[in-house]
């Protein structure tokens, strides 16, 4: 039969609409990477400095770079030429590689370091104190090095500047090899470079990236180095690369499988066409209406999202399924309505209920998935059956289908099994080793565990304070932030000499606050005492008192300069990135961190934030954990929820008791057959494994609701059973290329919906078909 | 003070590295007997020599000046080990020096921040060992004199290893280099007497052109 002229019409009109709305969201929906989005809104200091370092903070723009492949003195060569060539490219806020170059501190603000300097070097500056410095200066004149350090000693006699340089530097350095950063082997340069862009933005850290690869070309002094870069950016690259390769592998390899599949199952092209479109108006349909009411949408969201409706996919092949002679593809449409009704309904309110999760990306998740679903079920019952001809054959009449249904009518009904195999998974999970459910956020991350490894490894090495143990100093601004910091010194002191720690660092080893800056300040002698005391400590030395005229020049500015604050000195190369780390930017208030390495007793450490401080001690750890699950909680009541509705509503449509149980039982067995195989096979389940468990309970369901539908007419449980195989069996092929994938998260969602298709079929066949004696007939 | 850019420190390094070999390549040519001069410059490791460093600066009134001995152990290892007016020694290790003074914490910092001090004790070692494989290509090279005194002026061709030394004079007679002489053209200069040289008694007053003229290389 051929399609009507308004056929074809309707079917230009939904393509044109589909690319219509395609383009609509290609220009105004943005895809976004930030993790944060994914994670509930943070309740406490704690988890909202934690949500900071993840997503914007300066640590995860942090590439850590190592040069290796050549003698250390080609590698140093090379490391230094590479940092200075970052510091030039726009696509960096910082570089740094151990060395320090006395022009860190910028010319106009060398004055400051009489006000910036500590403790011993507060001394007054009186004769007997320059004399000493004026005898070791000429000792270092007459040293090696002696000419590289002449310029400086006219102006800075006592070397302040170095002394304040050496303070700058990281408290637990790395092993220094000729001046710059080595790992502890000696074998790799290592280096720092900080990103302008934010590590969740891909085009931005591939351009930085790319800056670093040409920087690298520019700066290699020896054909054999080579470098590599590693960092939350430098993941986030090539994860977007990598993920891109194997989705479309695996695409590719699914359409085809499926192309046969369906071939196989209809024998007609047309048929694949008008599969596909209910499928493609849900993507399109959803991706819409994110973007209408977000704006922009998470690429998790996309990944969850395109996941979960795929079980829209299996709308149009029921009605394909059940076309058949002598009835009007409208009225087959009518027919199966209100089973696949139920179906879409009640998985649309259960995904409805992550709308109320608290968590952005779940929000959108629900938003694009609701959208998704019902656009593609309302099309399957509209407008699909008016682009179909009448059927030209009865695709449950194959002699085949009767066999396999005969097989299956006289399969014996368990009903036993059902609380060995519920005991069974139970015990499996009681028994696992493993904790049931991941708390650790990094396993958030698609990113594979060895390049995770390298970087720890290669952080170690850097030496970077212990990411644990935080104490965070809250204040009205950043100038009582330092003050206050400056108050916990003496006591920090003391742990660091009792060996509870190593070392500390805070942002007032690197400015001191506007208090101690003016006393430093006051102890500053005049201009005319200082040249007396300077005449009076040169006598006697080989020097002569009228070189150091830039000296008195500095002194007698810095008795008139304002205290330097805390916005300039986050300006400056030498430690603004620092800075940044340790007074992370905030609306209200500052919160000013503590970092600590080496912490061998964290008790002390609580107890300086005892009450009445202004300091809370922050164990990233436990809020790491409290915050994934905080998140886990919001998506467990949402699923809850989401279950009893699912329930009730699956009890509003099949109204008595029995059928109800007969339809949820299987969903239910499967999700517990899942988790349990999960855990047999050593996998604590993470917020991937729970989305695909919900896919697997909605493919469940509309088996469940069709075979519970197909009651006891032969014809229909025939077209019935060929639906659900076509359905189960293009899922299962798409899962399991899934499961085979490469990439852990793909693995992650592939492998529980495999074997939850093939755990709801069976399961349905056995706990929801009609009972057998009528089937016989 | 300003550091030399980063890349300064890496031509340094090439210009410095072949101050050896130019040394000992270039003296045997001036030498009416050049390679009798390379062979009799040469010393077996370990060997030491005495010397005695005169440093001018226009920070001082007046030279400083320390004596002591330089022990050239072999394999780019040379101390320099001041014995008078106080006792400091400066071992240089490859690519790092380490200086230890009576009462202070031992410094230690890489030979690239110091490319005067690399070009005298490149140049040093390469005359101690006789031995050297390098090309010069960053010095303009002029010899003169004959083998009762010879003479070689390095002139860095180099902008920025300019920026940081004007030249290096090394002087001698026959088997024996007597001076070093380093300046970075803007008044600081530091000359460096060694063997029977630094025996001798220095011109009074001790002012730079004298003590060039007494070196041979004014």
């Amino acid at each position: 039969m051929k399609r009507t002229a308004a056929a074809l019409f309707l079917l230009a009109a939904w393509a044109g609409g589909l690319v219509a709305l395609a383009v609509f969201v290609q220009r105004h929906l943005d895809i976004g990477s930030d993790l944060r989005l994914f994670l509930p809104e943070p309740r406490t200091p704690e988890q909202r400095i934690l949500l900071d370092a993840i997503g914007e903070g300066p640590a995860s723009r942090l590439l850590v770079v190592a040069l290796e492949g050549a003698p250390p003195e080609a590698l140093a060569v090379t490391s230094s030429a590479l940092v200075e060539a970052l510091r030039g490219s726009g696509e960096f806020r910082f570089a740094a590689n151990g060395d320090v170059g006395l022009d860190s501190l910028p010319e106009e603000l060398l004055p400051y370091r009489y006000l910036m300097s500590v403790d011993d070097e507060t001394r007054a500056l009186d004769r007997d104190r320059l004399r000493a410095a004026l005898e070791a200066r000429a000792r270092d004149l007459a040293s090696p090095g002696g000419f590289a350090l002449e310029p400086l000693i006219a102006r800075d006699p006592t070397l302040l500047t170095l002394a304040l340089l050496e303070r700058w530097q990281p408290v637990e350095e790395p092993r220094r090899e000729l001046d710059v950063w080595f790992d502890a082997a000696g074998e790799r340069a290592l280096l720092v470079a900080e990103t302008r862009a934010p590590a969740f933005d891909p085009a931005a850290q591939r351009a930085a990236l790319a800056a670093l690869d040409e920087a690298f070309a520019a700066t290699r002094s020896a054909a054999g180095i080579t470098f590599t870069a590693s960092g939350a950016g430098s993941f986030s690259v090539l994860m977007e690369a990598r993920t891109r390769n194997a989705a479309e592998n695996l695409a590719r390899l699914a359409t085809i499988g499926m192309l046969l599949l369906l071939l196989t199952a209809y024998r007609r092209i047309g048929a694949l066409i008008l599969s596909a479109l209910p499928l493609a108006s849900a993507a399109v349909a959803g991706l819409a209406a994110v973007g209408a009411l977000f704006g922009s949408v998470h690429g998790i969201t996309l990944a969850f999202g395109f996941t979960l409706i795929g079980v829209a996919q299996d709308y149009p092949l029921h009605l394909l399924s059940h076309r058949r002679p002598g009835t009007p593809p409208a009225s087959v449409a009518r027919g199966l309505w209100p089973t696949l009704a139920t179906g879409v309904a009640s998985t649309c309110v259960a995904y409805l209920t992550f709308w109320f999760s608290g968590v952005t990306g779940l929000e959108q998740l629900a938003c694009f998935t609701v959208t998704g679903l019902a656009v593609a079920a309302l099309s399957s019952r509209y407008l699909l059956p008016r682009l179909m001809t009448e059927g030209s054959r009865e695709h449950g009449r194959s002699p085949l289908l009767k066999r396999l249904w005969r097989a299956i009518a006289s399969l014996p009904r368990p009903r036993w099994t059902v609380p060995v195999v519920v005991l069974a998974c139970v015990g499996a999970v009681a028994v696992a080793p493993q904790p049931l459910w991941e708390n650790d956020l990094g396993a958030l991350t698609p990113v594979p565990g060895e390049l995770l490894e390298r970087d720890r490894a290669l952080r170690a090495e850097l030496g970077t304070a212990d990411s644990r143990h935080l104490l965070v100093v809250e204040a009205t601004s950043s100038d009582a932030a330092l003050a206050a910091l400056e108050a916990l010194d003496p006591e920090l002191e003391r742990l660091v000499v009792a060996g509870a720690i190593g070392a500390y660092d805070h942002a007032a080893r690197y400015v001191p606050s506007a208090a101690a800056q003016d006393a430093r300040r006051s102890q500053l002698p005049s201009g005319d005492a200082l040249r007396a005391e300077l005449e009076a400590a040169a006598s006697g030395t080989a020097f002569r008192p009228a070189a150091f005229a830039p000296f008195l020049a500095d002194v007698e500015a810095a008795r008139t300069l304002p205290p330097l604050t805390f916005e300039q000195a986050r300006t400056l190369s030498a430690f603004g990135s620092r800075l940044d780390a340790l007074v992370p930017e905030r609306d209200s208030v500052v919160a000013a961190l503590v970092t600590f390495s080496g912490v061998r007793d964290a008790a002390p450490l609580a107890a300086l934030a005892a009450p009445g401080g202004q300091a809370t001690l922050l164990d990233v750890r436990a809020a790491s954990e409290s915050l994934v699950e905080a998140q886990r909680a919001r998506m467990l009541v949402s699923l809850a929820v989401g279950g009893l509705l699912l329930i009730a509503i699956v009890a509003v449509a099949l109204r008595e008791r029995r059928r109800v149980i007969r339809v949820l039982a299987p969903l239910a067995l499967t999700t517990l057959i899942v988790v349990a195989a999960l855990q047999l096979a050593g996998v604590s389940l993470n917020l991937f494994h729970l989305i695909s468990l919900i896919l697997a309970a909605g493919l469940g369901l509309d088996y469940a609701l069709f075979f519970e539908h197909a009651a006891d007419d032969e014809a229909e449980q025939g077209r019935t059973l060929h639906a659900v195989l076509t359905c189960a069996g293009s899922t299962l092929m798409v899962f399991v290329l899934l499961a085979t994938a490469d990439l852990p998260v793909l693995r992650a969602i592939g492998a529980p919906v495999a074997i939850g298709v093939v755990a709801n079929f069976v399961l349905a066949l056995l706990l929801t078909r009609p009972a057998a004696p009528r089937v016989a007939r | 003070m300003r550091h030399v850019s980063d890349e300064a420190p890496l031509a340094v390094i090439r210009a410095l590295a072949s101050l050896a070999a130019l040394l000992v390549t270039t003296a045997s040519h001036a030498a009416p007997d050049s390679d009798a001069l390379v062979a009799r410059l040469k010393r077996t490791a370990p060997a030491s020599i005495a010397f005695v460093e005169v440093r001018f600066s226009t920070l001082l009134v007046e030279p400083l000046v320390v004596g002591g001995t330089l022990v050239y152990e072999g394999e780019g290892s040379l101390t320099r080990r001041v014995e008078t007016p106080y006792r400091e020694e400066s071992a240089i290790r490859g690519e790092t020096v380490r200086v230890e003074r009576d009462g202070e914490e031992p410094r230690t910092f890489a030979l690239r921040r110091a490319p005067e001090l690399r070009g005298l004790l490149t140049g040093m070692i390469g005359l101690l060992a006789g031995d050297a494989s390098f090309i010069g290509e960053h010095f303009a090279v002029t010899t003169s004199g004959d083998d009762q005194g010879w003479r070689l002026d390095l002139a860095p061709t180099d902008r920025r290893l300019e920026q940081r030394l004007s030249d290096i004079v090394v002087t001698g007679a026959a088997a024996e280099a007597e001076c070093f002489v380093i300046r970075d053209g803007q008044g600081s200069a530091s000359i460096m007497l060694l063997g029977a040289a630094a025996a001798r008694s220095l011109p009074a007053p001790l002012a730079l052109p004298e003590l060039l003229a007494h070196c041979g290389a004014e």
